[in-house]
C-alpha cells in the first residue's frame, strides 16, 4: 500500500505517513528471512502480505543486504580498514574461491580490516586468514583475536574514574535502574529540567540540544508516542555506539526507558544495522536481564535490524525502514517529534547520547555539563588510522587531537590530516592539531564534530586517494532520491578520477574547477545531511592540501 | 480565500487558500516556479530540487510544491541565491542527461532541456557515461524506457500508485544506479501493468517514451500537430490529443500517436487506457469497414449508399417481425456508442419494433 499523505496541521507541511502500524507485514524481514531478493522472491512476498510485487522489489533492491543474497563475505574498504590492507584482504578472498565483495564502513575501524560473514563482523582479518580459510567462508576466523571474536577494541580509559566519566565503557553493569527510580520520582517535567541543565547534545552526528526533542514530544496533543534507538552507526570512522551497545547496554536500556516514562511512551523501537549482530544479543541480553528485575514494566521493547544501508541513520530515512519501506530521507520539516513513526511525535537518539541520561539524572546535569570543557559532558571519541592503540577514549568534550591520541599511545609517522568526524567532516590539516573537538569550535573550522570518529592520516597517504575512499563511500550510500545527491556524489567521484587518471596518463589532469560549485549545489539542494556534506572530503582536500593536486 | 489568508511573493501580496502549496499560490499570481517531478494528480515528492525558493526565517530553501504558504510567509522565487542554484543544480543535471537534443527528443519534449535553455544554465561541466539499468528486452508493444534520459523525479512510479492503484513499477536500486524497474525487471506483460500509459504521459524528459513511433521512426513529438477529440472506444467520452503528421499518408495527414491533455484540463484529468493511448491503428487500417456494404444476391459485399443501406437493414427487420413478431428481434448496442446513442437504441427497439430485448454490451 502507497504510503498516504497527511498535512500537518501545526506547520502545513505535507508529508508522507504509512497508514500502517507495527503488525503491518514488514518487508524488509520478510525477505531477509526468503534468503534476499533471489528472482521469484518479490512475487512470493508479494502473495503472502498483499504488498505489490514491485514495490516489495524497490525495497529489497535498496538495502544492500538484501539486494546482493550471494555475497560470501563483504570486505569494509573504508578508510581506515582501506589503510589496514583491506583491499589486499579482499584480492585474497577473491583468489581463495570466495564470493567476496566490497562493502561500506562495518563500524570496526579500530579492528580493520573488518569483515562481514553473514550478519556478524569478524574483526582484524589478515589476507593469511583468508589464505587460511580457503573457500570455506565458514572458517574464517581472525587468529589475532585467537579465542575472544567478541568484537571488543580497545577503550580507554580502562578503569577510569567514575566521577569523570559519564559511560564507563570499563564499568560493570548496573541493573538497579536508580537513575530511573530517581526519574519516576522527579517526574516528566523534572525529568526534562534535569536533561535541560546537563547541556546534552545529540551524539549522532548534529549535536542538537537533547531537551528540546524532549520537550517537544512532550508537548504534542497526540498521545501515542514513541522512542527510537538510532543504532545504524555506519559513519567511517566511527564505532563507540558497537562498544556501548557490548559493554554498557544497561545505560542504553535505562535511558531508553527514561525517555519512555518522561514522554509517556509506551513502545521502544530498537533500530540495530543489519550488521550489528553481535552488539544485538548483547542489548537483548541486558533488556532480559531488566525483565527478571519487572523494573520496567509497562514498557515494551521492539528490535528492529537494518539490512545495509548507511542512510537510514538519519533519521527519517530510519523511520522509513522502520515502516518497511526504501530508507529514503522524508522532507523537514516537519521534525520526527511532531511526525515521526507511523505519524506520531518521536524521540529519536542516538546510543551515545541515550546512554549519557542514567548518569545525568544519578549524578544530575550539572555534573554532566561541568565533565566537559567549553560543550557539556564527556565524550567517546573513536579513533582509527594512523595512532598505536585506534580504540573508544571518553574523555571531556572538547580535548584536542593530539590529547586524544595521547591516550591513544600517540602518531604512528607524522601527521598529516585527520578526519574529526567521520567521512562527513572532511579532512583538516595537522596545524589544527591543538583545535577543540567540539561541536562549535569544528564547526568554526568549516568541519564538525559528527559522530567523534576521528581518522589519523600520516605524511604517506596522498590526500587525492584519501578523498576517493570517502567519495566512492557516500556515493555507494547516496539514496537515490534528489539529484544534487544523486548526481553529485558520483560527479565528484568522476571528476577526481578523471584528474588522477589525466596525470597519469601524461596529460595535464583535467582541472577539477567545477567541483566547488557542485559542492554549492549539493549543500544548497540536498533534502538530506548526506548529500549536503558529501562534498567535504574532496572540496577540504583541495583546500587545505593543494599540494597533492598540483600536476 | 479570504484577507487574513495573504503571503508575500516576491514583494506582491496575495491571497492564498487554506492548505495551499507555494507552487499553487505562485501559478494562480502568474509567478513563474520551475518544476520536474511536480503533477498535480500526485503528492509532492520534492524530489527533482528545481522547485525550491526562499522563506523568510528559513535557513535553508523549500520545495515549493510541498510546503504550504502559511498567512504571512515572506517568499522569494528569484534572486542571486535561487538563480546560482537553479543553474548548478540543472549544470548537475546536464552532466548525467543526453545533451543532444535530437536524439533525446524521439518521442516527446523533454522539459529538461528547456529549463536548461530557459535558466541558460551552464552546459560546460562535463558528461558522464550512462549508468542506469534498462529494460530493453521487454517484449510489451507500447511502453520503452531509456535510462540515459531518466532524472528519477518518480513521476511514473508515483502516478501507477497513487493515479492508477496499480504499482507495476518502481524505484530500485539506490544512490547513482537508482533506476526505474518492474519486480525481477520482468517484461510489463508480466507484471500487474495494465499498459495505461500513464508513465508516458508524465514522464517529463521522454525517457518513458511509445515505442510505436519510435519503431516506425516517425517525427517527434514537438513536429505533430495536436487535435483535440473523444475517444470513441467507450462512452465515458476522455478527451485526448491525436498527434498527426500532416505529410504522411502522401498529404493526407496520419494520426502518428495519442497524448494527453493537461491534467486538469478535461473531465478525465488526462488520464487514458490502454485503448485510448495505444490503439490508434485502426484508423488507417485497411481492413476498416469505410462505406456501408450491402450483400448481393452473388453472395458478395457490394459498396451501397447509406440511403440504400439503411432502407436494406429495415427491410430485412420488418421482414423478421411480420413472420416471427416482434419479439424474435434483439438489439444489442455498443459500449462505443454515447449515453444518448444508447438511448435512442431502445427507443428504436421498443417504440418502433415493440420489443424489449435490447442491451448494451457494458451492461453486465
Amino acid at each position: 500500500m502507497p504510503p498516504a499523505i497527511i498535512q500537518v496541521e501545526s506547520t502545513g507541511q505535507w508529508q508522507r505517513r504509512s497508514v500502517g502500524n507495527d503488525n503491518a507485514p514488514r518487508v524488509p524481514e520478510i525477505l531477509q528471512r526468503s534468503g534476499g531478493l533471489r528472482a521469484g522472491v518479490s512475487r512470493e512476498v508479494a502473495r503472502a502480505t498483499g504488498m505489490p510485487e514491485a514495490e516489495v522489489y524497490g525495497v529489497g533492491s535498496f538495502y544492500h543486504l538484501l539486494a546482493r543474497p550471494n555475497a560470501e563475505i563483504r570486505v569494509c574498504t573504508g578508510l581506515s580498514c582501506a589503510l589496514a590492507g583491506a583491499p589486499r584482504v579482499l584480492v585474497a578472498a577473491t583468489q581463495a574461491g570466495l564470493a567476496a565483495e566490497p562493502c561500506s564502513c562495518l563500524a570496526g575501524c579500530d579492528v580493520a580490516p573488518a569483515v562481514l560473514r553473514d550478519r556478524t563482523v569478524i574483526p582484524a582479518v589478515t589476507v593469511a586468514d583468508v589464505e587460511r580459510a580457503g573457500p570455506d567462508a565458514s572458517r574464517l576466523g581472525s587468529d589475532s583475536l585467537g579465542d575472544d571474536q567478541r568484537w571488543l577494541g580497545t577503550i580507554g580509559p580502562e578503569r577510569g574514574d567514575p566521577e569523570q566519566l559519564a559511560l564507563h565503557l570499563g564499568g560493570a553493569k548496573d541493573l538497579a535502574a536508580r537513575a530511573y527510580q530517581r526519574s519516576l520520582a522527579l517526574g516528566p517535567e523534572g525529568t526534562i529540567a534535569e536533561i535541560e541543565a546537563s547541556g546534552l547534545q545529540g551524539r549522532g552526528g548534529a549535536g542538537f540540544p537533547a531537551h528540546i526533542k524532549w520537550s517537544a514530544v512532550r508537548r504534542q496533543a497526540g498521545t501515542t508516542r514513541y522512542v527510537v534507538l538510532n543504532a545504524d552507526e555506519g559513519e567511517p570512522g566511527t564505532f563507540k555506539d558497537r562498544e556501548v551497545l557490548m559493554r554498557r547496554p544497561d545505560l542504553v536500556v535505562e535511558g531508553l526507558a527514561i525517555a519512555a516514562r518522561a514522554l509517556g511512551a509506551e513502545d521502544v523501537y530498537l533500530y540495530l544495522r543489519g550488521e550489528f549482530e553481535i552488539p544485538w544479543r548483547s542489548l537483548e541480553q541486558a533488556i532480559a536481564a531488566f525483565e527478571e528485575t519487572r523494573v520496567f514494566d509497562g514498557l515494551r521493547f521492539h528490535f528492529h535490524a537494518g539490512h545495509g544501508a548507511y542512510i537510514c541513520g538519519e533519521e527519517t530515512a530510519l523511520l522509513e525502514a522502520l515502516e518497511g519501506r526504501r530508507g529514503m530521507p522524508r522532507l523537514k520539516p516537519p521534525f520526527p517529534v511532531e511526525v515521526g513513526l507511523w505519524g506520531k511525535p518521536t524521540l529519536i537518539h542516538n546510543v551515545e547520547t541515550i546512554a549519557c541520561v542514567p548518569a545525568i539524572l544519578n549524578r544530575g546535569g550539572a555534573w554532566f555539563k561541568n565533565l566537559g570543557r567549553g560543550e557539556a559532558g564527556s565524550k567517546l571519541y573513536c579513533v582509527s588510522g594512523h595512532v598505536t592503540h585506534p580504540g573508544t577514549y571518553e574523555l571531556p568534550l572538547g580535548v584536542t587531537l593530539d590529547e586524544l591520541v595521547e591516550a591513544a599511545g600517540g602518531y604512528v609517522g607524522t601527521l598529516k590530516a585527520f578526519s574529526p568526524g567521520g567521512a562527513s567532516s572532511g579532512f583538516l590539516p595537522a596545524s589544527e592539531r591543538r583545535r577543540s573537538l567540539g561541536f562549535e569550535a569544528l564547526a568554526e573550522a568549516g568541519s564538525m564534530l559528527g559522530s567523534a570518529g576521528v581518522v589519523v592520516l600520516n605524511d604517506t597517504v596522498d590526500m587525492r586517494w584519501a578523498a576517493m575512499q570517502q567519495l566512492r563511500f557516500f556515493e555507494d550510500e547516496s539514496c537515490g532520491q534528489c539529484a544534487p545527491c544523486r548526481i553529485g556524489t558520483r560527479y565528484l567521484r568522476v571528476s577526481l578520477e578523471r584528474h588522477i587518471d589525466g596525470e597519469r596518463a601524461g596529460h595535464s589532469a583535467p582541472a577539477l574547477d567545477k567541483v566547488s560549485e557542485a559542492a554549492w549545489q549539493m549543500n544548497e539542494g540536498s533534502i538530506c545531511g548526506l548529500g549536503q556534506v558529501a562534498p567535504l572530503p574532496l572540496t577540504t582536500a583541495l583546500e587545505h592540501f593543494p599540494e597533492d593536486f598540483a600536476t | 480565500m479570504t484577507e487574513d489568508h495573504r503571503i508575500t511573493l516576491q514583494g506582491e501580496s496575495i491571497a492564498v487558500s487554506p492548505g495551499e502549496t507555494i507552487l499553487d499560490a505562485a501559478a494562480r499570481a502568474g509567478v513563474e516556479i520551475p518544476t520536474l517531478c511536480h503533477d498535480p494528480r500526485l503528492e509532492p515528492a520534492g524530489a527533482c530540487r528545481t522547485c525550491l525558493v526562499e522563506i523568510d526565517g528559513w535557513r535553508r530553501l523549500a520545495p515549493a510544491c510541498a510546503t504550504v504558504a502559511h498567512p504571512g510567509m515572506i517568499v522569494t522565487t528569484e534572486n542571486a541565491r535561487i538563480d546560482r542554484h537553479r543553474r548548478s543544480l540543472l549544470a548537475l543535471y546536464a552532466t548525467d542527461h543526453p545533451a543532444d537534443r535530437a536524439a533525446s527528443e524521439m518521442g516527446a519534449p523533454d522539459q529538461l532541456l528547456a529549463m536548461t535553455e530557459r535558466y541558460d544554465a551552464p552546459t560546460d561541466w562535463g558528461t558522464m557515461p550512462p549508468c542506469r539499468e534498462g529494460r530493453p528486452d521487454d517484449r510489451n508493444p507500447y511502453i520503452h524506457y531509456e535510462p540515459d534520459t531518466c532524472i528519477l523525479c518518480a513521476r511514473c512510479t508515483r502516478y501507477c500508485a497513487e493515479v492508477e492503484g496499480v504499482s507495476a513499477i518502481t524505484l530500485a536500486g539506490r544512490g547513482s544506479q537508482t533506476t526505474i524497474s518492474t519486480v525481477d525487471r520482468l517484461s510489463l506483460l508480466d507484471t500487474t501493468c495494465e499498459l495505461c500509459g500513464g508513465c508516458v504521459d508524465v514522464c517529463p524528459t521522454g525517457a518513458m517514451t511509445e515505442k510505436l513511433p519510435l519503431v516506425r521512426e516517425q517525427k517527434p513529438e514537438r513536429e505533430l500537430e495536436k487535435i483535440r477529440t473523444t475517444c470513441n472506444y467507450c462512452g465515458v467520452g476522455c478527451q485526448l490529443d491525436l498527434n498527426v503528421d500532416p505529410e504522411a499518408n502522401d498529404g493526407r495527414g496520419a494520426v502518428v500517436k495519442v497524448t494527453s491533455p493537461e491534467p486538469g484540463t478535461t473531465t478525465n484529468d488526462g488520464n487514458l487506457c490502454v485503448k485510448g493511448r495505444f490503439a490508434y491503428d485502426f484508423i488507417d487500417h485497411p481492413d476498416r469497414l469505410t462505406v456501408p456494404l450491402i450483400r448481393g444476391a452473388d453472395g458478395a459485399l457490394h459498396e451501397a449508399s447509406w440511403d440504400d443501406a439503411l432502407e436494406a437493414a429495415a427491410r430485412g427487420l420488418l421482414g423478421v417481425k411480420a413472420r416471427h413478431g416482434p419479439d424474435a428481434l434483439g438489439f444489442v448496442s455498443s459500449s462505443r456508442c454515447t449515453v444518448e446513442e444508447n438511448y435512442l437504441v431502445q427507443k428504436l427497439a421498443r417504440a418502433v419494433f415493440g420489443t424489449n430485448n435490447v442491451h448494451q454490451c457494458a451492461a453486465t
